[in-house]
């Protein structure tokens, strides 16, 4: 059952234990079955300290409240803090802009990817490889970075958009433009790596059945909606469920460098609520209940892309 | 065909140049003289470096750059470390509780940073690790993707080799760093780009736990963006320097640091 190749010497003996030659001692077999578990450990207790306990914790937190000083008392207040949270406005609304920014993401991350990639099935070698190149550079870009990049070009005085554009508007500053503005960068962001996954996703179809189709009559039309998307359906499928994780880390730190929440609230997505709640406003037990409501909703799109991800690094391994 | 193919250079064509053309346009600021930043003409003429003295005379540019790079190295460095030992006793042992730890790495892609983030400010706090470095650090060390990846290519790995070292009567921590790290120096090293890159630019756990102060670039230039009358000249060049390193990690590796981020895609 243990050792499978090595059974000597663990790199951190616990418990010292003489071979004995009949029967294993307990405390020898401690040994033997030790060291799987103490090349895990260091991963392990980095998981429970920094994830799984705290999950806990917020659980505990969500029926307390407490002002996150560590000197002052929490105490028990039943559901009033979830209570609170539904009846306020602002969950609802600022969930409402969460899926507002999903929504307006999966164009980035799935039409253009889709379309542009079924244009340019016929580019190919030196010329392929410097597209891919290029529109994957915007990935690697720090978000804050981006972030600047982008308030010059949108800066109402002088920005070169509204140059171009003829406009006089203030993107970010107003409520009707600032949430499609952080639409944009994060879609800007990403859209080269959906690109890419596309690409790899028709490069991992076998070009028999197209051949085949072909032969039989069937035309580029034909071909494209009954064979090419069912088999790409899988990799769009992940590029969506994608999205919903994606979104969460690029527009963070777009929204809390360039608008705030802002203006008038209207860029604060459940991610920049739960900060708010926990840093500017230090109510702890607020917080912690959002969290578990946002933790929930959040399961339902991340289950199946975990999965999806496990079996992805898997095949990778081959 | 023809068509179709002009078709395809022309998406691509627009595509790539609505990418580069933020970035193209940050550094073209960046290198204008002070004076010449709002000039909308395409090349920045004459080139100056003056935007970039004045961003590291005003903002402890080098050290925050400095700080940064510790930063990024250092989580890139536990990461794999961790990653290796997990998947080692991974892919090496039967053993029970198997599943249950292979689903504990699989399970934090389902728990977001904002869901925890008050626990562990809090144990941040009673650690003293609140604005430290280390903080920023330990306990980002555990990457799931890391050990999920390197278990895959450990479940592969040729048995005869494990064997063989097992004749020579080398212990299990012996066999990891001269048999296996060795073969799988490679995958280790793409690896180690990949979490040097989100490391870099990690944004959400640095700014919960450094708070207000401006240590690693990405929060420096945060508070230089929020100032009022931006200085564009400067914080461009921040900006610019804040992504250099990458993008220029990027010009060598182009084709590795594309494949490692589209095979994993998540961290």
């Amino acid at each position: 059952m243990t050792g499978a190749f090595v059974e000597v010497a663990p790199p951190r003996p616990r418990g010292e234990a003489a071979p004995s030659a009949a029967r294993p001692s307990p405390a020898l077999r401690l040994v033997r079955a030790a060291p799987p578990y103490l090349y895990l450990a260091p991963g392990l207790v980095l998981l429970v300290v920094w994830t799984y306990w705290p999950l806990t914790q917020t659980f505990y937190l969500s029926f307390h409240s407490w002002n996150l000083v560590p000197t002052s008392p929490m105490t028990p207040v039943g559901t009033d803090n979830y209570e609170r949270l539904l009846t306020t406005p602002a969950l609802a609304d600022s969930v409402g802009r969460t899926f507002q920014v999903i929504l307006g993401l999966l164009p980035f991350t799935v039409v253009v990817p889709l379309v542009v990639n079924l244009l340019a099935r016929g580019v190919g070698g030196r010329m392929g490889a410097v597209y891919r190149g290029v529109v994957f550079a915007p990935m690697l870009v720090a978000p804050v970075a981006g972030a600047a990049a982008w308030m010059f070009l949108l800066d109402p005085g002088a920005g070169m958009v509204n140059a171009v554009l003829g406009t006089d508007v203030n993107w970010l500053n107003s409520t009707a433009t600032a949430q499609w503005a952080i639409i944009v960068i994060t879609g800007w962001h990403l859209v080269g790596f959906a690109v890419l996954v596309v690409a790899a996703g028709l490069a991992g179809i076998d070009s028999e059945y197209t051949a085949a189709a072909r032969v039989d009559g069937a035309s580029p039309g034909q071909i494209t909606r009954w064979i090419t998307l069912p088999l790409l359906s899988p990799t769009l499928a992940f590029l969506a469920l994608m999205t919903v994780l994606l979104s969460a880390q690029w527009t963070f730190p777009l929204i809390d460098t360039l608008t705030q929440g802002g203006p008038a609230g209207s860029t604060t997505t459940i991610h920049y609520l739960l900060w708010e709640y926990g840093f500017r406003s230090h109510d702890a037990g607020l917080t912690a209940a959002a969290g578990m409501i946002f933790f929930v909703g959040f399961m339902l799109p991340a289950i199946p892309l975990a999965r999806l991800a496990d079996r992805t690094t898997r095949e990778e391994g081959r | 065909m023809r068509l179709r193919r002009t078709a395809g250079h022309v998406a691509l064509g627009l595509l790539g140049l609505a990418c580069l053309f933020p970035i193209y346009w940050l550094y073209a600021a960046s290198l204008r003289a002070p004076g010449d930043v709002h000039d909308q003409s395409p090349l920045p003429w004459p080139l100056s470096l003056e935007n970039y003295a004045d961003a590291f005379a005003k903002n402890d540019v080098a050290e925050m750059l400095l700080n940064t790079v510790t930063v990024a190295v250092l989580t890139a460095l536990g990461q794999l470390l961790v990653a290796l030992l997990a998947a080692y006793g991974m892919a090496a042992w039967r053993f029970r509780g198997h599943r249950l730890a292979h689903l504990m790495f699989v399970g934090i892609w389902l728990v977001p940073f904002q869901v925890t983030m008050l626990p562990n400010y809090a144990l941040l706090a009673r650690l003293g690790l609140l604005e430290t470095l280390a903080g920023v650090i330990v306990p980002m060390s555990c990457s799931a993707l890391g050990v999920l990846l390197l278990r895959e290519h450990l479940m592969n790995f040729p048995k005869e080799l494990l064997d063989a070292a097992k004749m020579d009567g080398r212990s299990s921590w012996a066999t990891l760093w001269t048999v296996v790290v060795p073969v799988l120096r490679p995958v280790l090293a793409a690896l180690g780009v990949l979490l040097f890159i989100n490391a870099w630019n990690e944004y959400f756990w640095p700014a919960m736990v450094l708070q207000r102060s401006n240590a690693v670039i990405q929060l420096g230039l945060r508070s230089f963006m929020g100032t009022e009358g931006n200085d564009w000249g400067p914080l461009m060049a921040t900006a610019g320097l804040a992504s250099l390193p990458v993008l220029a990690l990027y010009l060598f590796l182009q084709r590795h640091i594309v494949d490692a981020f589209v095979r994993s895609g998540l961290r």
